[in-house]
């Protein structure tokens, strides 16, 4: 009687010993899952974060940059043209320009 | 049931437990990352789209500006050019009164006339450099003579010489010197700039640029 009833309380605190090392088994899964959960979440917030330092913003001053300098250059060369057409175009009309003026200036009106 | 399979079932419950338990938390992180990324898309879409518009917007400006200074330096040009004009004309009529010619003292004998006819009165003084005074006090008594048809009575007039330099022409004033006109050669140009002007622009420029 005795024996069996030691073999029963063996197999009892085996049960229990069992039942310990499934708690042990799920609160390592609890705390791997919240490490899994926290680097996650680091590396979402890096993510974000990575975006303040992505050069895309500097690219594209950089290319806006070129584009007016280019536009500026355009304007430049646009209006040397004309101002080479004006010299050229007032140059072949100065002097009937002056006949105007000094025959404006000496007529009288009587 | 068996101890043995109690012990089976335990643990088959926990190890079923902690793979959900994980499965759970890779589903949650997977979702956060995944969240983020789509996130920072659309944040850098959106910056992106801001910093497009805020360079535009500069460059238009830098380009106006550069437009602006152009056209600016283009005015210069044209100026410049009439000025010119008005210089070299100045000249040009200093070097006619030089001469004296027939042409040039008819001139003057106009200039005193409309000065004449400007003013009210019948007595004046008409004063030039002492070449011109020269040049009207040999055609005086014909202006007076048409100095009163002008005036519809007998007009007199008077020639003094100015000490300051000048072009040619005259100033024409009222014996008691209350009306006066300046019909001096380098004040019938600057009038001229300004009548004129534009009617320069024209032929200089041809109504181009």
């Amino acid at each position: 009687m005795i024996r069996i009833l030691s073999i029963e309380i063996r197999e009892l605190q085996e049960v229990i010993e069992q039942e310990k090392a499934a708690e042990e088994r799920v609160r390592r899964a609890k705390e791997e899952a919240q490490e899994i959960v926290k680097r996650a979440r680091e590396k979402a917030e890096s993510i974000v974060q990575a975006l303040e330092s992505d050069p895309y913003k500097e690219k594209l001053r950089q290319a806006k940059r070129e584009e007016t300098a280019r536009k500026k250059a355009e304007i430049e060369e646009e209006f040397k043209r004309k101002i080479q057409i004006l010299d050229k175009t007032a140059e072949e009309s100065f002097e009937k320009a002056v006949e105007y003026v000094v025959k404006g200036t000496l007529s009288a009106e009587t | 049931m068996s101890i043995l399979e109690l012990k089976s079932e335990i643990e088959g419950k926990a190890e079923e437990e902690a793979s959900r338990i994980l499965q759970e938390a890779k589903v949650e992180a997977e979702r956060m990352i995944s969240e983020a990324n789509a996130r920072a898309e659309s944040l850098k879409d959106e910056r992106t789209k801001a910093l497009i518009r805020e360079l535009e917007t500069e460059g238009r400006a830098e380009l106006a500006i550069a437009r602006m200074n152009k056209k600016g330096e283009l005015l210069r040009v044209k100026s410049e050019w009439a000025n010119r004009v008005f210089e070299e004309s100045g000249k040009r009529i200093g070097q006619i009164a030089e001469k004296g010619t027939a042409e040039y003292r008819e001139l003057l004998g106009k200039l005193v006339l409309e000065g004449i006819a400007k003013i009210k009165g019948n007595e004046f003084i008409v004063e030039a450099n002492s070449r011109d005074v020269e040049l009207i006090r040999k055609e005086l008594r014909t202006i007076m003579e048409t100095a009163a048809k002008i005036k519809n009575e007998k007009v007199e007039v008077r020639t003094r010489a100015f000490g300051a330099a000048s072009l040619g022409g005259v100033v024409v004033t009222t014996k008691d010197m209350a009306q006066y006109y300046n019909n001096t050669l380098e004040a019938r140009l600057s009038v001229a700039r300004q009548n004129l002007g534009g009617e320069v622009y024209k032929i200089l420029f041809k109504g181009g640029e």
